[in-house]
């Protein structure tokens, strides 16, 4: 069997007809691992029992298949009276699964600030949540941009997982038309090249970023 | 509580600071008047950051109290909040926001922790601005500048919180020597308005000029205190004397 390209183009539509699914939930997933995954650094780093446990919790995360998270989510917090839906469920677990990470990119994007920035943000007066939203973390994400980059690209990338929840995003679609047409190197060889696509596009985004978060104000 | 004198005394006594066994501050005891201005100088390491960071909590201490006008630091945390923001603070490094304008460097703090409207913080920053004699740099960023330029942002980014008395961590000692003049003679300004002011400085020749109390530390401990005269002239303490033979030859 030979790999049919007029077969592959006529497959392009329906599998497009996915993007916004798979879009949605990586753009979703970014949001919420970069929220959770600050808020995990900023209570680690503020110490004490809750920055214990933290430490523990990013650890167990990075530690384990997202996979298993997003099964555990499915399939057992039911049991317990939560009943999320399938999408929901895949943004949830890609989110925290991917916080674990995004935590230690930012804990690097901080500990690369200067002492005195913070010293500087005290003297004045500020308290500590204006000085984390308008000192730390500007700052932080001057330093992070490439590694956050890649983190989000990894997240695109993931998407895929949902399928086990039989969320209908790109790579889903894919399987179904070769499962319906026994035919799999085309649909599957087009769905990784859309992935390809996206991943460089957010790539380019990130790099303009970074160009600007640096342009004139680099120490 | 509304205070009409525009400048602030402080007292410290029997501070005491480690850090673990190291004991960096021992029976620190000093007293400043409202208005006055002190040099506080000495060797590395003889405990002189540390203990003007004491006076604006930047660091912790573990026996003693210090009192900024009426209050006590550390006796109630609202009061010890406003204290503190009567303090203004100027580092060795500078420490401006890399990625601010040197505007938005000056209003952050006015408009978030005094609440004050954009166009009023504006100005008020651009007056000082004006002050420290670099007005016409007030949309570029930190790194655009030079040293001694940053170093007056910084003071005037001080300045706009309307502080009572300004402390002064080694203002020149990051910068070259030809930028050393330009942040002096604004400290020296401020000086003259009446100002007070404390400044760790091994600028011996400001300390001479500007300074009514010289106080002079090694090893945790203040060894001397005197006049800008009698300091120079007939310092008393050993370590004083070869400091001054060192610096001065």
């Amino acid at each position: 069997m030979q790999f049919d390209i007029a077969f592959a183009l006529s497959t392009v539509p329906s599998i497009l007809s996915a993007i916004g699914m798979t879009l949605l939930v990586a753009a979703v997933s970014c949001v919420g691992a970069s929220a959770v995954g600050f808020g995990l650094e900023l209570i680690r780093r503020s110490g004490g029992p809750g920055g214990l446990f933290v430490r523990f919790l990013i650890d167990f995360i990075r530690a384990t298949p997202v996979l298993v998270w997003l099964y555990c989510l499915y399939f057992i917090l039911p049991f317990y009276g939560i009943r999320l839906g399938a999408l929901a469920t895949g943004m949830i677990g890609l989110s925290l699964y991917y916080s674990g990470y995004l935590a230690e990119v930012f804990k690097a994007g901080i500990d690369a600030i200067p002492k005195g920035q913070a010293e500087a943000a005290r003297a004045l007066g500020l308290g500590r949540m204006d000085m984390t939203v308008f000192v730390i973390a500007p700052q932080m994400l001057r330093n992070i941009a490439a590694p956050m980059g890649n983190y989000f690209v990894s997240i695109l990338k993931a998407t895929p997982y949902l399928a086990v929840l039989a969320v209908p995003e790109m790579l889903g679609r894919a399987f179904d038309i070769a499962s319906d047409t026994y035919r799999y190197a085309e649909p599957l060889t087009v769905a990784g090249l859309i992935f390809l696509g996206l991943a460089l596009l957010i790539s380019l985004a990130i790099k303009r970023l970074e160009i600007r978060l640096l342009g004139p104000t680099a120490r | 509580m509304i205070r009409t004198d525009s400048t602030l005394a402080v007292q410290i006594t029997s501070l005491n600071k480690w850090y673990g066994a190291f004991h960096v501050l021992k029976e620190v005891n000093l007293t400043i008047p409202s208005g006055s201005r002190v040099v506080i100088c000495g060797p590395s390491g003889s405990g002189k950051s540390t203990l003007i960071r004491c006076l604006n909590g930047l660091e912790a201490y573990q026996q003693g109290t210090v009192t900024l006008g009426t209050v006590r630091l550390g006796d109630n945390a609202r009061e010890t909040a406003l204290a503190r923001r009567q303090t203004g603070m100027v580092f060795q490094n500078f420490n401006l926001f890399p990625h601010l304008t040197v505007l938005s460097n000056c209003t952050l703090a006015l408009r978030r922790v005094l609440g004050m409207p954009r166009a009023e913080a504006e100005s008020l920053a651009r007056h000082f601005l004006e002050k420290v004699r670099i007005p016409e740099q007030a949309d570029k960023y930190p790194a655009q500048l030079s040293g001694g330029q940053q170093q007056r942002v910084a003071i005037a980014r001080a300045l706009c919180m309307n502080p009572r008395l300004m402390l002064f961590d080694e203002p020149t000692s990051a910068l070259d020597p030809e930028m050393v003049k330009e942040v002096l003679d604004v400290m020296t300004g401020l000086a003259q308005e009446g100002m007070t002011m404390i400044c760790v400085t091994h600028e011996m020749g400001f300390a001479r000029e500007v300074a009514d109390q010289i106080v002079f530390m090694d090893q945790g401990s203040i060894v001397e205190q005197a006049s800008p005269m009698t300091f120079f002239s007939t310092p008393t303490h050993p370590r004083a004397q070869s400091f001054l033979h060192t610096l001065l030859h």
